[in-house]
């Protein structure tokens, strides 16, 4: 038998202690593929890979890679610590430790060829309906199937590397330990109440005190709090995760009226040898998932955004035709030809707008005419103005500005036209988005305006609002003008004469960017929570022996099935919900901060979103930890 | 009435190779008896105890213990009666890792709700008794096998069962601690009337029982009883060991202390 045939034999009958870890890295596989596939999709290059995208997919990447490193480097540790009884025996046969190393590698670079392979190809498989959901969520009409060798490379490239590094390592681990301590099992079961009280104490005082500084933030500092509470509570948690929860478990095992009761006595134990074992998986695990929950549960609250746009932008499509246009008509025909098409409703305003310095501000102003106003004002069902001659109203520009422009009360004289005009109050409500007019706006009524316009009747804007009903489907309404300007802007050529803007085109183009973001954000959280799972199970499986041994001197002993549960659901349950656990409170914590900044900036309320996302995690963490009971249970209770 | 009866006891394994580990076995053991079961690797002793302990079930005859079957019993009224009658030392991995030497002693009475005052006291006294007063707070992996040992005959007798079934109990112990193991093991046998069976391959350690039982591939090869002197006792041990094939002779130039 050749080495590279006992590498492989090792494997095949180490199967069970592989399989957890085997499906875990075809999972992640899958995932990394598919991401890949996405990311390289010529469709989504054309529409959507903007800068923010771009970045986004890529740092979900980088952390997926780094994260896999991590959970395949525990992995084998814990795998190790499950075979160390068999590497001491080898050593103790005469096997060189260099041949050891050797066949770890070998095991590993098989393990991570089938792994890196199964995941391909199952990803592959899937990612017909991959594109399926992604064509749904983006709307996309239609996002193809594709074959290009670039994910399958940076895929196979990424998790090839993984387990190179990961299989040098063990081999390097196993190369440098004495049989003695192989016996004793790498890692061994330490003293299940080892923890250093003092850190203990640090771990729960850290916690609390960034806990308690999350919610001052908005009064306090945010600058402080950003540089200073992100380590505070990273330190906070490491420590809890390492000698705070024993600490806890130690208090309680002093008081025997509590302990020495039923299955308590073997639950706790083995509740705080477990959580001791896996102190340092759990940290990741829950400061992992903090910043997983946090990115989706922030990019779930700029999807809230849509409100906001809408109030932003009341009109479907907005055409300003500058001074000297040639092509004003020919664009207006042409809008409408394609609204026709399209299908949509439309109501037409045509806005002349003249512009004078005010004597008031010495500013250049807007100047637009009642009946036009009025027209608009209708048609976007807000109330009318009624001017005489020497009233004007001013046209607020944004919701904010309204109320405040409301009690102005302002005499000025056009400067060119000579017009006096006492402006006093607004229109009610937003007819012109900012961008279209800038910020300085009045109506007038249409005797003025006639006198101010023919003092100077070549140097008239005009604005074709449209309104239509169903804006958000206007994405290919005026694409011929929208490209003109963007050739004028790349080849930085004279200003044109024209102005066009399409809010349903940007609208989708910023939603589909966020749900692509959040799509992200959602499957990494998931490769986390998943990854977190399957080392967990990997974990049980590998003390499968030792618990099942233990199984039966219990049931020797005399404890009921029900009293067994209680005990394996008692140590489950806190590894499998106290990592996630504490990743809520600390999103939770995070999110009250993040809302209170948020105020500041924007009035996006997040709340709801964050509920959503947590409860969603919450139900996929219970399916997880019900199915992975049940495997166990059905191991430990089962024929060896 | 005999405290524990095994009726034509047939045990199959089904496997690969099906293997009739226990073939048409019967015997009966007194309440207050001290017995002792021998014969030579593999030949069903292990797999007798599981029987006793309901813990496995025979493929054909019947198991009775204080008149009950244990096959009957359903499962959770199985696991209340092994926990107060019955008291176990294994072959191999006999403590919970994770627990202290205490907390292993301690664990059959925390299934029973006992106060804990009383928990502690029983625990104190056979601790005692066992001499592990000193070691009550380590874990198993810091003490010697010989310690490990005692501390699994604490926990089979700490709660007091009627039925004790131990499983090599002396065989990591040195002469001197299996002497002191056995007489105690006698003691509590005699004051508090509490039955023994013991699997033993160790003829002295046979000799301290009331009789000893002797099975061969799993069937019912012979069986002697106590005399009144030791010595001669344990010769007929000896004796029978060597019809039964086993590997005795470096046993026979032990001198009976
Ligand atoms: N779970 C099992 N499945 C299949 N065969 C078994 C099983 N347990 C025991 N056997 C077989 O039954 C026979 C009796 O085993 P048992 O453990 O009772 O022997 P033993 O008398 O206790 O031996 P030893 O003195 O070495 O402990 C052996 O041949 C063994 O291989
Ligand atoms: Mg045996």
């Amino acid at each position: 038998m050749t080495f590279r045939q006992f590498a492989y034999r090792n494997v095949v009958r180490n199967r069970r202690i592989y399989a957890a870890f085997f499906l875990a890295s075809v999972f992640s596989v899958m995932v990394f593929f598919l991401y890949s596939m996405l990311m390289f999709h010529p469709g989504i290059g054309e529409q959507f890979i903007t800068g923010i995208t771009l970045i986004g997919m890529t740092t979900a990447d980088i952390i997926l890679y780094v994260f896999m490193l991590f959970f395949l480097f525990y992995s084998m540790r814990a795998f190790m610590q499950a075979r160390s009884g068999e590497f001491a025996l080898l050593l103790q046969l005469g096997m060189e430790r260099r041949q050891l190393g050797k066949l770890l590698l070998l095991e590993m670079l098989l393990l991570g060829a089938t792994s890196t392979a199964s995941g391909i190809v199952l990803g592959f498989t899937f990612s017909k309906y991959f594109f399926m959901i992604v064509r749904e969520l983006l709307q996309l009409s239609a996002l193809p199937l594709y074959v290009s060798w670039e994910p399958f490379l940076m895929t196979a490239g990424a998790f090839f590397s993984l387990f190179l590094l990961i299989g040098l390592l063990s081999a390097y681990i196993v190369a440098n330990r004495d049989i003695s301590e192989f016996k004793k099992g790498i890692g061994g079961e330490a003293n299940p109440f080892g923890y250093s009280p003092g850190r203990a104490a640090a771990g729960i005082l850290l916690l609390l005190s960034s806990y308690g500084a999350a919610l001052l933030a908005g009064r306090v500092n945010v600058l402080y709090l950003s540089v200073l509470l992100p380590p505070a509570a990273t330190l906070g948690t490491y420590y809890f995760f390492s000698h705070s929860v024993l600490y806890l478990l130690d208090l309680f095992r002093d008081r025997k009226s509590l302990y020495w009761k039923r299955s308590r006595l073997v639950s706790l134990a083995e509740t705080a040898a477990k959580l001791r074992d896996n102190a340092n998986m759990f940290f990741i695990v829950a400061i992992v998932s903090t910043v997983a929950f946090l990115s989706v549960g922030t990019l779930a609250s700029l999807a809230t955004y849509t409100a906001q746009y809408r109030a932003l932008n009341p009109l479907g499509l907005v055409y300003e035709s500058f001074p000297g246009n040639p092509h004003e008509y020919e664009h207006v025909t042409g809008l409408m030809k394609e609204l026709q098409t399209a299908g949509l409703e439309y109501t037409h305003v045509p806005l002349t707008v003249a512009r004078e310095e005010s004597s008031f501000s010495g500013q250049p102003i807007n100047i637009l005419r009642e009946g036009e106003v009025n027209r608009l004002a209708e048609t976007l069902g807000a109330g009318p103005v009624n001017l005489r001659p020497g009233e004007a109203v001013f046209l607020p520009y944004s919701k904010e500005a309204a109320p405040r422009l409301k009690d102005a009360d302002i005499r000025t004289e056009l400067e060119e036209s000579g017009v006096d005009v006492h402006v006093k109050g607004v229109v009610g409500g937003l007819l012109l988005p900012a961008y279209s007019l800038g910020t300085n706006s009045i109506v007038v009524s249409e005797t003025d305006f006639v006198k101010v316009a023919s003092v100077q009747p070549g140097n008239l804007l005009r604005i074709h609002a449209f309104d239509v009903p169903d804006w958000e489907e206007t994405v290919g309404i005026g694409l011929a003008i929208e490209q003109a300007m963007v050739m004028s802007e790349i080849q930085q050529g004279e200003a044109l004469p024209f102005y066009y803007k399409n809010p349903g085109l940007d609208y989708s183009i910023i939603r589909s960017t966020f749900h692509l973001l959040l799509l992200t954000g959602l499957l990494v959280a998931m490769v986390f929570l998943l990854a977190a799972g399957s080392f967990i199970y990997f974990k049980l499986y590998t003390m499968l022996d030792r618990d099942r041994r233990q199984a039966a001197v219990l049931k020797r002993l005399g404890m009921t099935e029900r009293e067994f549960i209680k005990i394996v659901n008692r140590q489950l349950i806190p590894q499998f919900f106290l990592p996630w656990g504490i990743a809520m409170l600390h999103s939770t914590f995070a999110f009250i901060s993040l809302q209170a900044i948020w105020k500041e900036f924007a009035d996006i309320s997040i709340l709801n979103e964050m509920a959503l996302v947590l409860v969603g995690f919450t139900v996929i963490q219970l399916l997880y930890f019900y199915l992975i009971r049940w495997r166990y249970l059905a191991h430990v209770k089962g024929p060896a | 009435m005999p405290i524990v009866s095994i009726e034509d006891v047939i045990k199959i394994y089904e496997g690969k190779v099906t293997h009739r580990a226990l073939d048409r076995l019967s015997f009966d053991v007194e309440e207050g008896e001290f017995l002792a079961v021998m014969g030579p690797s593999g030949s069903g002793k292990t797999t007798l105890l599981n029987l006793i302990s309901g813990i496995d079930m025979p493929t054909s005859g019947r198991v009775l213990i204080k008149g009950t079957d244990p096959a009957t019993l359903r499962p959770d009224d199985l696991a209340r009666f092994r926990r107060r009658e019955l008291g176990f030392v294994f072959q191999d991995f006999n403590l919970l890792r994770m627990l202290t030497v205490e907390e292993n002693i301690v664990l059959p009475l925390t299934l029973d709700r006992l106060p804990v005052e009383e928990m502690d006291a029983r625990v104190k006294a056979i601790t005692a008794r066992l001499g592990l007063g000193g070691i009550l707070h380590k874990r198993p992996d810091e003490i010697s096998g010989g310690q490990e040992q005692r501390v699994a005959i604490a926990r089979a007798l700490v709660h007091r069962p009627s039925i004790v079934l131990a499983d090599e109990p002396t065989g990591n112990l040195d002469s001197n601690a299996a002497r002191e193991v056995l007489d105690l093991l006698g003691t509590i046998n005699r004051e508090n009337r509490t039955t023994f069976i013991m699997v033993t391959h160790d003829p002295i350690a046979a000799s301290y029982c009331d009789r000893v039982l002797f099975i061969k591939d799993g069937a019912y090869y012979n069986e002697i009883h106590k005399d009144d002197r030791r010595r001669t006792f344990f010769q007929r041990i000896l004796n029978m060991l060597s019809l039964l094939g086993g590997n005795v002779d470096d046993l026979s130039s032990v001198r009976l202390p």
